[in-house]
This record gives C-alpha cells, sequence and structure tokens, in this order.
C-alpha cells in the first residue's frame, strides 16, 4: 500500500471556530498572510477536514456545536493532530464555568497542542503547528510500522 | 477478418479500445495505491463536510420537479389555489365541467339570438 508521504512537502490546516470572539481567528489569518506567511512551508488552511492534516479549534465550543466538532474531527483522516488556540479552548477562558459552554476542548475531542494567550500571537501559533507536525511525523512512522 | 472500422474522421477499433480500458485501470489502480491506507471506510470519514451537520437523507437534498416551479406557483398562488380545489381527478367532475362550460359557450353562441 501507499506510503504516507504528505507531511514531507506540506501539512494542511482545518479551522474550526466554535463561538470564539473572532480575535483568535484573525491571529490565525495573520499567521498565514504575508507578514508571517506559513504557507511557504506549504502550511494551509483548507475547506473540508477531510483534506486536512490538522484541526486547529478556537472558542469555548457551546453545547450546542460539541457533536459537531466531534463529527469534524472523525471526518479527518488518520493520522491527524489538534491544536486548542485561544483561552476560550484551553480551559473556558472568560467563559469558564458557563451554563451553555460544553469545553474546554479536551473533554469533547482529545487534544495534541495547546495555544495559550487571549487571543495567541501568531508566532505561537506556528510555533504549534510545527509541534504538531513533528506529532503527525511520529504518527505516521507507527501507522507505516503497522503496515509492514 | 479485420475489426477496423473507417470513416472518413477516423477510425474504430474494439480490440485499441479494450487496450486503452485496461491502461486506464491499471494507471487508476496505481494512484489508488498510492492513497492513505489508513482511510476508514466504515466511518464519517467517507460522508461529505456539511459544516459538522449530519447529513440529510437523499430525498431532502434532491432537487424535485416542483422545485424548478416553485417561483411560478409562488407568483401565481391565489390562482393555484381555486384550481387544486376544482382538480379532483374524478373524470365525471371533469366531464360535468365540459358540459357545463360547453352550454355556457353554446348558449352564448346561439342561445341568445
Ligand atoms: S481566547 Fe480570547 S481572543 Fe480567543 S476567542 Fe477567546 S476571548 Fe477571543
Amino acid at each position: 500500500m501507499g506510503k504516507l508521504t504528505s507531511f514531507k512537502r506540506s501539512l494542511w490546516v482545518f479551522h474550526a471556530s466554535g463561538g470564539s470572539c473572532n480575535a483568535c481567528d484573525i491571529e490565525i489569518i495573520a499567521a498565514l498572510t504575508p507578514r508571517y506567511d506559513a504557507e511557504r512551508f506549504g502550511i494551509k488552511l483548507v475547506g473540508s477536514p477531510r483534506h486536512a492534516d490538522v484541526l486547529l479549534v478556537t472558542g469555548a465550543i457551546p453545547k450546542d456545536f460539541a457533536d459537531k466538532l466531534r463529527r469534524i474531527y472523525e471526518q479527518m483522516p488518520d493520522p491527524k493532530a489538534v491544536i486548542v488556540i485561544g483561552n476560550c479552548g484551553t480551559s473556558g477562558g472568560v467563559f469558564y464555568d458557563s451554563y451553555n459552554i460544553a469545553g474546554p476542548i479536551d473533554e469533547i475531542i482529545p487534544v495534541d497542542v495547546y495555544v495559550p494567550g487571549c487571543p495567541p500571537r501568531p508566532e505561537a501559533i506556528v510555533d504549534a503547528v510545527v509541534k504538531a507536525w513533528l506529532k503527525l511525523e511520529k504518527l505516521e512512522k507507527q501507522l507505516e510500522g503497522k503496515e509492514e | 477478418m479485420s475489426f477496423t472500422l473507417t470513416t472518413p474522421s477516423g477510425f474504430w477499433n474494439p480490440l485499441f479500445w479494450v487496450i486503452f480500458l485496461a491502461l486506464f485501470g491499471l494507471i487508476s489502480y496505481l494512484i489508488y495505491l498510492r492513497g492513505n491506507p489508513s482511510y476508514k471506510k466504515e466511518s464519517d470519514q467517507v460522508k461529505p463536510y456539511l459544516s459538522g451537520n449530519i447529513e440529510p437523507t437523499k430525498e431532502k437534498v434532491q432537487v424535485k420537479a416542483g422545485d424548478i416551479y416553485w417561483g411560478f406557483i409562488e407568483a401565481l398562488k391565489g390562482y393555484y389555489k381555486v384550481l387544486e380545489a376544482i382538480h379532483t381527478g374524478d373524470i365525471r367532475d371533469y366531464i360535468l365541467w365540459y358540459l357545463g362550460v360547453g352550454a355556457i359557450i353554446t348558449f352564448i353562441l346561439i342561445g341568445g339570438v
């Protein structure tokens, strides 16, 4: 069967926003636009989780969105990594203990990298993606090992 | 016996066609082999992405013939309401309408003279 060689070329990222205030989201965009330009490393946002290697999640995740986030995670092909951007998703942030919040995100789906901050700077987001990349390479080796 | 059919615009040979299909199948298989082997067929990974929502049944997402006329029917709702009420599907009703309207036309054309 074919080898998973895609990480050697590029890393595709899907962004799911669950009730964030939009500040984390624009920092993600800032990481991709010319000043930081993560796309020069092949890191790019894609429109469907079915094409993605990494899931970026922002926001405190309201109860209505929890099952949708689970489904989005399920739709990603293996190996996959999840990065939580911002305090909201990491701990609940300003929405901590709110009656309509299903998060923090690691209570809904498994999380690999946390990026605290309200909002975090684009450098931190790029750093998190690099950390996720390392993790994915490890998972990729495990998957390849299983095949042989 | 020759299998080749020659026409002014080209030729057709079933053997060539079979060879082409076999080659096409082989190339498709090679592309398939390069795919992600950890892909799970029985999971959500095969379903279309609809912002995390459950995929509705095919009947619900289909564009029905009635949908094409929606704007037209909506604009002439008053007219269609009356017509639908008298459109019973019973042939005896239609014959009564036919005779009734026929009688009125006949009366207008010759009855009033
Ligand atoms: S962590 Fe702060 S900046 Fe990010 S979505 Fe929450 S409130 Fe907004």
